[in-house]
């Protein structure tokens, strides 16, 4: 097995382009349980660890862009010291979904670039990353693109990437609302998710995002269940007046995530029971971001 | 001095073992060559062909072996360790398959090389040809024996056992209430942190053979490894190094690694190393627990049960090498602290093309304990009486101790209670977690449209059973004590206890004593660490060897004071008159003295050489006199001692996820003397744990191909802090043992025992329908859920399909 190790990124798409059967290696917490279980036996790995320009994240106007190497430990935006850093302050909806993932080993090694190379459905960046409208930045020695969150997962861990690029970055519009990640799993901690949700609530354009991991062949939006939400709250005037939420409202759109889903039974839950779970994770969640829009609502009319 | 039994002081072990300074099999031999095995992809094949020309030429490849290649002895089937009558088709497989293989996992080739990635690599590139034959998967398949896994063992039936006291049948007939109930336990495995391991060494000048391996026997290892490669008992050591976790899985020897590579070792005159990584560890290792259980009972108005029958089916999987233990120990300990008027029961041990099976901590007492306490539970749902009303109408009484079930327990001895008090167990556990105040509790959690149910379970737990382990206690002349007892130790705490022992026997400082497991160049006759034996055993064998150390301490010493022995003591290492601290003589000093020498080798040595003086008539060494301060006994009891314990839980089931949390876990735990509470409430803490992972993760999910799908720590669940109750309470009744000179009971296996059961009946108290089949997962829980919805039952109709009235 060839190991090649770049050490800019000119190299690492150098590489990428004259050895498109490489598998690239970022955190590795992917790759290695596949060659450990010999579900695979790559020709070459093409390790992205020293390339610089792959780190560190920065905010420009409206949008975040966060390197592909940024790991899930800096995601959560958790410092040693205790405090948050202005990573985790500036995206909370990925710090939260980031805090899920497995061990601190498999957050300190495991990035955010990486976990859209494997496009696991149940990767657990991707509910956050679809429901707040996300773009992917790609580059080759052909130059760079963006490819839409949407139009990213093409299938069962697969993605939109041609042979010879390489994720780079993940532009994050920057959020004027409340996040919100929930996901169950059989067991509390480090356990892969029956059934992932996120929810992103953007006043200012009148938006509603949403994501679903673990519960269609790929990550998927709920597309309806925004509409009918986007729809109620706009109908209600509740954008502006803040006011409570109709319970039948959140009830529908639990029903609504729920029908968005096509699960399949495997041994972590039945079809049925990941249904059920993503209509309570989207009421529980739409809740819980609901009130944290009333409550900054509060704070600014205090202020 | 104060006395060191009975009190909690900290494990001797835990300094080294916190540090990483442990010794476990895979970080000993850096100069052995490794083993790697190619293993069978199908669940049931036979083999055409084994192709291994394409690895010849692999980088660092040592030797390549299959069963042709294997002489004499070596090729054949492992040995059926525990035959018994009943077992009447028991097969056992190669250690390298001849012909066919009967499990995913099932090792067919051996390959040697400088490491263990070169020996991968090679592995890789053998080309094994099979045949795929149908696959049976599960209880169910084998029992309706629409395909065989062996060919010639007629419906998959190893082994069928029927016991029974009183006609059962006919007390369940003429009972004026009958339940008849179906109940299930899931496949699962005990999964020790470290894998099986084993490295050999061949003295090719001293022609002997030296094996460290990962077990629970070394003494056992010994002897089979000895016979398969036809060495001297005296040309084989077994050395027992750290050992990280065995849970019964390292009971069952030898293992096929463990003849394959000490004859590779012998093979090739260099030393060679197999580590089992956790891939293998799922599917080469062995599984327990899967069992479908038939119950018909009979009970009267108040709930005493007059008759019991009951029949289930046993899954081994594709061999059975340590024969029928599991489901004898189902058959006989599901009766827990009852005595029901007739008793009947029969099991099937049934074959699969799944991994074997070998006792899992509890060995087939969670699942007796998930059937007694379930059909307990139906009674009194049946009669609408409190739980724990018809579990005291049912119990022996102490009163009625020694108490004789009229069976045969799985050392093929009686089954007689010794000693107990279940009464007085369970008025403290329903104290402990407030039984009769629950109900407002579930009023104050309904009031937050929260969900809680409470439930219990007893058991009693046949432990210690022999035949026999021995110990060696050896006074140094530095006055240090070795203690050495054959049994192995898998982080039990044995150099802690059996110091204790021996030091409060002794009357030495604990720091003074160094105890040795699991190493035949110590203590070559021995059984093995399994059935809860370790304490009840080798603990008496440790003081009996260091009574009569002392015994010959006080003689010499006594002479060379000119006093009586009557009047002598051990009091901090030194051998004084009774009452007189400036009398004495340091024990160091007494085994010089005992061993009469004609070299001084050092000051001490002097003062025992022959121009010393003594009695110069009588010989230096008295006629059946030894030389040294020494004491070697063995313990061998007349059969099990029963501890016992009940177990009480709060759960919360959540009314929209289903899932499942233990908000309280309260343990009351009868084994008899406490030597040290402090390792007895840590081995119930971890139990426990054990048993919440049973009830609540734990489970093996085969498909119908026999390809196990959750073969991984990451599928395969087990409870972590975060699953485990915050508290574990616990409180201690201490019945002594009459069967043993401490008054002591098993403790290792017993938090785990009632796990499934105790949180089955908490959710079902919470549910409001029958909960039948364990592990439950949240997925399971909410089918049931909608299962029960569909079929029109409230939460006020407490029996169901599962659970039919009978007549």
């Amino acid at each position: 097995m060839e190991f090649l190790r770049p050490e800019s990124l000119g190299e690492a798409l150098a590489a990428r382009a004259a050895h498109p059967e490489a598998v690239p290696l970022a955190g590795g917490t992917d790759v290695m349980v596949e060659l450990n279980f010999a579900r695979r036996r790559p020709a070459a790995l093409l390790d992205l660890t020293r390339v610089g320009e792959l780190t560190g994240w920065h905010a420009d106007g409206g949008t975040v862009r966060v390197g592909a190497g940024v790991t899930y430990a800096e995601l959560t935006g958790e410092r040693a010291s205790g405090g948050q850093t202005a990573l985790g302050r500036l995206l909370p909806g990925l710090a939260m979904a980031a805090r899920t993932v497995g061990s601190p080993q498999i957050r300190n090694r495991g990035t955010i670039g990486g976990n859209l190379g494997s496009a696991s459905p149940a990767g657990d960046c991707h509910p956050v990353l679809l429901a707040s409208g996300a773009s992917v930045e790609a580059a080759s020695v052909r130059g760079r693109r963006q490819v839409p969150i949407d139009d990213f997962f093409t299938g069962v861990k697969r993605n939109a990437l041609a042979p010879d690029e390489l994720i780079t970055a993940v532009l994050v519009p920057a959020p004027g609302g409340p996040e919100q990640f929930a996901k169950i799993g059989t067991r509390n901690a480090m356990v892969i998710a029956v059934a992932a949700f996120a929810i992103v609530l953007d006043p200012v354009r009148r938006r509603v995002g949403t994501g679903i991991g673990s519960a269609a062949p790929t990550p998927v939006r709920a597309v309806a269940a925004e509409r009918l939400l986007a729809g109620a709250l706009a109908g209600d005037g509740l954008w502006e007046s803040r006011g409570p939420l109709p319970e039948q409202v959140v009830t529908e759109f639990g029903q609504a995530v729920s029908a968005a889903a096509s699960p399949i039974d495997d041994v972590r839950g039945t079809a049925g029971y990941r249904k059920q779970a993503l209509a309570v994770l989207a009421s529980r969640t739409l809740g819980w971001a609901w009130r944290d829009y009333r409550a900054a609502g509060q704070q600014a009319g205090r202020g | 001095m104060t006395s060191m039994f009975g009190e909690p002081i900290a494990r001797v072990e835990d300094d080294r073992l916190l540090r990483g300074e442990g010794a476990y099999l895979d970080d000993l031999g850096h100069d052995a060559l490794a083993a790697a095995f190619v293993r069978s992809p199908h669940a049931h094949a036979v083999i055409r062909d084994i192709d291994v020309s394409g690895a010849l030429d692999a980088a660092g490849l040592v030797a390549i072996y299959t069963h042709e290649d294997l002489p004499g002895r070596v090729g054949e089937p492992l040995p059926l360790l525990i035959p018994h009558p009943a077992l009447t088709h028991g097969r056992t497989g190669y250690p390298l398959a001849a012909a066919e293989v009967n499990h995913v996992g099932e090792p067919v080739v051996m390959v040697v090389a400088t490491d263990r990635y070169l020996a991968e690599d090679a592995a890789e590139r053998i080309v094994v040809d099979y045949d795929p034959l149908p696959a049976v998967v599960g209880v169910d398949a084998a029992r309706a024996a629409e395909h065989l896994v062996h060919p010639d063992v007629p419906g998959n039936v190893a082994a069928h056992l029927v016991q029974a006291n009183g006609d059962a049948a006919a007390a369940v007939a003429a009972a004026p209430h009958r339940l008849e109930l179906d109940l299930y336990i899931e496949r699962s495995a005990s999964t020790p942190l470290e894998g099986r391991g084993v490295l050999a060494r061949w003295d090719t000048e001293s022609r002997r053979l030296r094996i460290w391996t990962s077990t629970q026997t070394s003494t056992g290892v010994r002897a089979a490894v000895a016979a398969k490669l036809g060495l001297a008992l005296a040309d084989v050591d077994v050395i027992t190094p750290d050992v990280g976790g065995g849970f019964g899985v390292k009971i069952v020897h030898p293992w096929p690694e463990e003849v394959l590579v000490p004859w590779a070792a012998m093979t090739l005159g260099r030393p060679v190393k197999f580590t089992e990584d956790r891939s293998e560890h799922f599917v080469a290792s062995a599984h327990e627990r899967g069992q479908r259980h038939q119950v018909r009972v009979g009970f009267d108005d108040d709930g005493r049960i007059l008759g019991l029958d009951v029949t289930f089916w046993h899954d081994n999987g594709a061999y059975i090498p340590y024969g029928v233990i599991v489901p004898i120990i189902t058959s006989t300990q599901l009766l827990g602290p009852y005595k029901p008027g007739a008793y009947r029961v029969e099991f099937s041990s049934l074959y699969t093309n799944t991994v074997i099976v070998t006792p899992y901590r509890g060995a087939g007492r969670p699942q007796g304990a998930f059937v007694m306490e379930r059909t307990m539970d139906a009674i009194a749902a049946e009669l609408d009486l409190d739980r724990t009303l018809v579990r005291e109408r049912n119990f022996i009484q102490p009163g009625e101790m020694p108490y004789d079930h009229g069976l045969i327990f799985q050392d093929g001895r009686p089954l007689i209670y010794d000693s107990g008090d279940y009464p007085a167990a369970l008025a403290r556990l329903k104290g402990l977690i407030g039984w009769d105040e629950f109900e407002a509790v579930r009023r104050a959690a309904r009031a937050e449209g929260r969900r809680v149910g409470i439930g219990l379970a007893c058991y009693v737990e046949g432990t210690g059973v022999g035949p026999y382990e021995g110990a060696h206690v050896v006074v140094e002349t530095s006055g240090k004590v070795r203690v050495a007892t054959g049994l192995t130790s898998q982080g039990q705490g044995h150099q802690t206890v059996f110091a204790q022992i021996a030091a409060d026997e002794l009357g030495v400082p604990i720091t003074d004593v160094e105890v040795v497991t699991g190493d035949t160049r110590a203590f070559g006759y021995a059984v093995g660490t399994f059935a809860s034996r370790a304490a009840v055993m080798s603990g008496s064998a440790v003081a009996l060897a260091a009574r009569a150390a002392r015994a010959k301490a006080i003689r010499v010493a006594a002479a060379a004071l000119e006093a009586s022995p009557d009047d002598m003591e051990i009091v901090d290492g030194v051998v004084r008159v009774k009452g007189d601290p400036g009398s004495g003589i340091a024990l160091g000093t007494v085994a010089v003295l005992s061993n009469p020498l004609r070299y001084a080798f050092d000051e001490a040595a002097r003062a025992a050489t022959q121009f010393v003086g003594g009695d110069l008539s009588t010989p230096p060494v008295a006629e059946g006199d030894e030389p040294g301060i020494e004491g070697r006994e063995y313990f061998s009891p007349v059969r099990s001692t029963f501890a016992s314990g009940m177990h009480a839980a709060i759960v919360e089931t959540d009314p929209d996820t289903a899932e499942v949390k233990v908000l309280r876990y309260c343990v009351v735990h009868d084994c008899g003397t406490l030597i040290n509470p402090r390792i007895v409430e840590g081995q119930i803490h971890g139990g426990v744990a054990q048993g919440v992972g049973g009830a609540l993760y734990e489970k093996m999910a085969y498909d119908e191909t026999g390809q196990l799908q959750n073969a991984s720590f990451m599928d395969f669940l087990m409870p972590y802090v975060s699953e485990v109750p915050e508290r574990i309470e616990i409180d201690h009744l201490e019945t002594p043992s009459p069967l043993n000179p401490l008054g002591i009971k098993g403790a290792g296996e017993a938090g785990v025992i009632p796990g499934s059961a105790v949180i089955a009946a908490a959710i079902e108290d919470a549910e409001g329908f029958p909960i039948t089949s364990m592990p439950i997962s949240p997925s399971d829980l909410f089918e049931l859920r909608r299962r029960h919805a569909a079929s029109g039952e409230t939460a006020n109709a407490s029996q169901t399909a599962s659970v039919n009235r009978a007549g």
